[in-house]
Formats: C-alpha cells, sequence, structure tokens
C-alpha cells in the first residue's frame, strides 16, 4: 500500500501515509474493502461533498443566509413591533425625499463610472500603448488603484476643502474658486465624488485594455496600414471592434465598483451635507445603522442587489455562455 | 509626412496632459506629508519644504493607534485569504476535476457571494455576531474576511482549473492514487501561480476594507487600518492635513508595494476573470 502504485480498485482514501519507513499506520479497515460500483459512486460522493464542504458552508452561513435574512427583514416595518408590511419599505423610494435623491444620485454615479473610466482607460490604454516613455504616463495612471477608497478620500478632501489645493490652482490662475469648498452645493458634489472615484478606478480599466490590447494581432493592423487606413481609421475599424470582449468586462466591472463604492462618499462627506449625497450604498448604512430603521434599509439593500446583479449580467452572459462548451 | 508628426505631437499632448492631472493629487500628497505639521500654514505646499515625513507619520501612529490597526489588518488579510485561497482550492478541484454532480449549481452557490453588495449582509452579520459573541472580535473578523474573499479566489481557481490538461489527473487515477493525494501532489502544485494571484488580490481586497471594519468592530485594538485611518481623518483639522496625509501614506504603503511588485500576478488574475 505504501508504494507508489497502489492496486486498490475503487481509489484508497488514506491520506497520504507516510510513505515506506515500516511503519505501515493502518488508516482504516476499510481500505481492503472491495466494494461494488455503487459503493465506490457513493465514496466518490461524499469525497468531492469533503472538498467542496469549506468553501460552501463559509458562504452559506455568513454571505447567503445573511441575505436572505435581509430579503425577509424587507417586507417588515420599523415600528416597535415590526408587523408585516408588504411592500411599503419599497414605497419609500418613491416618497422619501432623501432616498429620491439616493436613487438621482446612483443613476449619476451609473453614468459616471461607465463613462468615465472606460473611455479614459481606454484612451490611455491605446495612447501608452506604442512609445516606451508614455509607460511613466501611464503608472501616473495605474498608480491611484493600489489605494482603499478611505486613502482616496484622505487625497481628495485634501485637494478639495476650502483651503485646498484646487481652489487654491484656481485662484493662483485668476479664476474665482467657489469659497466654501467643492462639497456643499448639489449636484455638483455628487460629480466631484464621481471625479474622485474616476481618479482612482481607471486604472483597472487601462490594465484590462492592455491586455485586451496584447491579444489583437499586429498583423492586422499592419494590413490596414497597407489599404491606407489612418490612424483613427485603424482605430475605430480594427481595433474598437476586437477590444469588445474585454469592453464588456470593463464596464461590467466599473458599474460594480461604482454602485458598490461606499468608502469613499462616507469618509468624504458621510452622505452629506443633510443626506443629499448619499447614494444606495450609503443610505443603506445610514437607515439601518444611524436612523435605526431596519426594514428601510433592507428594502434599500435589496433594490441595490437588484440594480448591481443586471449591471453584473453584463459579464457574466459571457460566463454562462462558457460554461456551455 | 506632415499629418502623421501633427498626429503625434496631438497624442504626446493628449498623454503628458492625462499623466499630469492625475499625477498633481499624488505629488501634493507627498509633498504635503512632507511638510513638518508645525509649519504648515493655512495652504497647501505645492513643493516639499523641510523634511517630517516620518515625523508625521509617527504623530499619525501615535494619534490614531495606526500600529495596532495595522498588526490587525495583516492578520485578518494574511488569515483569511489563507482561508479562502485553501478552501477555493479544494472546491475548484472538486468543481472541475472530480466528477461532481449539479456542478453549475455548486459553482453559482458558492460564486453569487461575489456578485452581492456588502451592504445585504451587513445587519444579519451584525445581529447574529452580538449574539454569538463574535462582535468586536479578530475572529469574527477573520470570518467574514474570509467568507467575503471565497468566491472571488473560487472563480479564479476554477477557472484556472478548466485549462490545466486533464491527462495528468486521468493517469494518475488509472495508477489508483487517491483523490486527496492527487490534489495535494498534483493539483495544489500545478496551480500555484493561480494561488498566489487569488492571495494577492484577496490580501489587498481585506486590507482596504473600511465597510465591515467601522460595522463589526469598535474598539481601538480589533478594529482593522482603514477603520481607524477613517477616524484620522476625522480629526483633520485639529492634528493638521500633513499629519493624515502622512498616515494615509503609511497604510496604503504594504498594498501599493504588493501591486507593484506582483503586478505580473496582479494582471494574470484579472485576465483570467476575462
Amino acid at each position: 500500500m505504501s508504494t507508489p502504485t497502489t492496486r486498490s480498485r475503487t481509489g484508497t482514501d488514506h491520506e497520504s501515509a507516510p510513505a515506506g519507513s515500516g511503519s505501515r499506520t493502518s488508516v482504516r479497515p476499510s481500505t481492503i474493502r472491495r466494494g461494488g460500483p455503487q459503493r465506490a459512486l457513493v465514496r466518490e460522493r461524499l469525497t468531492s461533498g469533503a472538498f467542496l464542504a469549506p468553501a460552501v458552508l463559509l458562504v452559506a452561513a455568513l454571505l447567503l443566509a445573511p441575505f436572505a435574512a435581509t430579503f425577509y427583514r424587507s417586507f417588515f416595518n420599523d415600528h416597535r413591533t415590526s408587523g408585516f408590511a408588504g411592500l411599503d419599505n419599497y414605497e419609500l423610494f418613491f416618497t422619501n425625499e432623501s432616498l429620491v435623491r439616493s436613487v438621482e444620485n446612483t443613476l449619476m454615479w451609473v453614468a459616471g463610472t461607465v463613462v468615465l473610466p472606460c473611455v479614459l482607460g481606454l484612451a490611455v490604454a491605446w495612447l501608452t500603448n506604442a512609445t516606451r516613455w508614455s509607460r511613466l504616463a501611464r503608472l501616473c495612471v495605474v498608480a491611484p488603484y493600489a489605494l482603499s477608497g478611505a486613502a482616496v478620500a484622505v487625497v481628495w478632501n485634501f485637494m478639495l476643502t476650502s483651503d485646498g489645493a484646487l481652489n487654491q490652482l484656481l485662484s493662483t490662475v485668476g479664476l474665482d474658486p467657489p469659497a466654501q469648498g467643492w462639497l456643499l452645493e448639489w449636484p455638483s458634489n455628487t460629480v466631484v465624488l464621481i471625479l474622485a472615484n474616476a481618479w482612482q478606478a481607471t486604472g483597472v480599466a487601462v490594465i484590462l485594455f492592455l491586455v485586451g490590447l496584447q491579444g489583437i494581432p499586429p498583423e492586422t493592423l499592419e494590413a490596414a496600414s497597407l489599404d491606407g487606413a489612418g490612424p483613427w481609421q485603424r482605430f475605430r475599424h480594427v481595433v474598437l471592434p476586437q477590444l469588445r470582449p474585454v469592453s464588456v468586462i470593463v464596464v461590467g466591472i466599473s458599474l460594480a465598483n461604482g454602485l458598490k463604492s461606499f468608502d469613499l462618499i462616507w469618509v468624504l462627506t458621510r452622505g452629506g451635507p443633510g443626506r443629499v449625497t448619499e447614494t444606495l450604498a450609503v443610505s443603506m448604512y445610514q437607515e439601518t445603522f444611524l436612523l435605526q430603521h431596519a426594514g428601510a434599509g433592507a428594502a434599500i439593500a435589496v433594490v441595490l442587489t437588484l440594480i448591481v446583479l443586471a449591471a453584473s449580467w453584463l459579464y457574466l452572459r459571457r460566463q454562462l455562455d462558457a460554461k456551455g462548451d | 509626412m506632415l499629418k502623421t508628426s501633427r498626429g503625434r505631437i496631438l497624442r504626446n499632448t493628449t498623454v503628458i496632459l492625462l499623466a499630469l492631472v492625475w499625477a498633481v493629487p499624488t505629488w501634493l500628497v507627498l509633498s504635503n506629508a512632507i511638510v513638518p505639521a508645525a509649519e504648515y500654514g493655512s495652504s497647501p505646499h505645492w513643493w516639499p519644504q523641510g523634511f517630517a515625513l516620518f515625523d508625521n507619520m509617527s504623530q499619525a501612529w501615535n494619534k490614531a493607534q495606526l500600529g495596532p490597526a495595522m498588526g490587525n489588518s495583516l492578520l485578518y488579510a494574511v488569515t483569511s485569504s489563507l482561508m479562502a485561497v485553501l478552501f477555493a482550492v479544494m472546491a475548484a478541484f472538486a468543481a472541475v476535476v472530480m466528477p461532481v454532480r449539479h456542478g453549475t449549481l455548486w459553482f453559482w452557490l458558492i460564486y453569487s457571494g461575489a456578485l452581492l453588495p456588502l451592504q445585504v449582509f451587513l445587519r444579519p452579520l451584525f445581529l447574529s455576531y452580538a449574539n454569538f459573541d463574535l462582535y468586536d472580535t479578530q475572529l469574527g473578523l477573520v470570518l467574514v474576511y474570509a467568507a467575503i474573499a471565497v468566491p472571488f479566489a473560487f472563480f479564479i481557481m476554477r477557472n484556472y482549473a478548466m485549462t490545466m490538461p486533464r491527462e495528468v489527473v486521468e493517469a494518475a487515477r488509472m495508477d489508483g492514487a487517491s483523490w486527496w493525494r492527487l490534489f495535494w501532489q498534483i493539483h495544489v502544485p500545478l496551480s500555484k501561480s493561480a494561488m498566489v494571484a487569488a492571495f494577492v488580490f484577496q490580501f489587498v481586497a481585506v486590507w482596504n476594507d473600511m465597510l465591515f471594519g467601522i460595522t463589526l468592530s469598535t474598539s481601538g485594538n480589533i478594529r482593522p487600518v482603514m477603520a481607524a485611518l477613517a477616524e484620522l481623518q476625522g480629526t483633520y483639522v485639529s492634528v493638521g492635513p500633513p499629519v493624515v496625509l502622512g498616515g494615509a501614506i503609511l497604510v496604503s504603503l504594504p498594498t501599493v508595494v504588493l501591486f507593484f511588485s506582483a503586478q505580473r500576478f496582479f494582471v494574470n488574475s484579472l485576465k483570467l476573470t476575462s
């Protein structure tokens, strides 16, 4: 049994007992058993279950069960004895002013995170793909991707406060900066937050597009040049169509990340002033933990989940297709 | 000829402008984190003045208890990522290599965790953590971070396992090797590079997390580093910008260094997701 060529038909289950050395610890009497194919099958099932169990249990207990609890909670109101409320919590999206604003902000975030990181990422990847010196430029853009949301918030707080760097820069150039900083007026504060997010999030788009660009066979570009296509035409008709699969992933990832972004807003504005810079991710935290409206918070979390899933569908579809073959 | 050179100029200007826009905040953070906190006036410095970076960092270290917080985050990031990668590679082995029934179901059961926004987990976790005495404990945070890290690590490991040649496994099975032996002696060694990629990826994700830190912990000797940084940011006016910026640089160093030294792994793990 201890030699590499074990001859048990059913695939033994001794966990690599110390080979040789004479001390052949008999793992289990059943190793000698010659079970029929039926038993082998059962044993195989059990073994695969043992391999799957830790991951499945961890995810089920700490992620899926809480998700189910949140979903369930969203149908109960927030009175002292919380009773069944049907869809009342979901109606808040139309009646509660802060939540309406939060939905508006979330839509702005969706638009901003699709357009900015993706377009800028593609531009940077394409423009810096050719020359050597531009690697340094690319590094400038990719570097913030390594920062956390909280650290990005610290950086941009420093840029945006009333005596911050941006105002200083503007007044040096001769422009008139807003005296109270950039984070008080809606909707410009949300726009500024989206720009700060783009500063960080473009890095991953650049990396992904570069991977995509390197997958384009150079012959197709050479052929296009021989046919007299200019740089713009080559980009438009040769490069872009071949980047489609990557673009879908970049859009999906930026969308999901933008929708989930919490740290940046929380550290920079706490959703304020008032609650005007909240997105759904922040509103959920605010309602649940600060206002003690667990039902409303749960409903927000469920709606956010639906939006995130819809956005992820963009690139998940490919994953599903890939499973087919 | 004229046209191409004009195009090149346009291209280079765009590149330089974009790089400048991105580099300015980075540059300002660096140069102002160097300015001694006492000498910082009311407006940012565009050039470094004096050198008090380490002094600022140590002030941040003391004021926001960054020391224990960084120790905690190191513990959380290493143990949870190791757990997650081990569990993920085991699950991927079962789902891809072993003849398991309902493979797609298992895949979605585990992977769905990566799609849901963290917000849906918060309150039930908070309540049951309070029930089971896991609230504000290191074990509680390790568990939740491991759970969060498993789905994406599993995604990476599974995609990698699907590219591995089946013949090796089939041959080993013919020789009568057990599944456990196959796993440890063939599957794990072959998956090593993807495991490193998944580990690096999850390490950064855990280190950078703030949401679970502020929800599931409260005391200074339990909470992770980004929760401490958020508190330091709250004292922006009293301690002065150089100290806060110094603190932000200090807590970002591990992930920035890891990111640039393991860039290859990052790119590979991102590639694997496509």
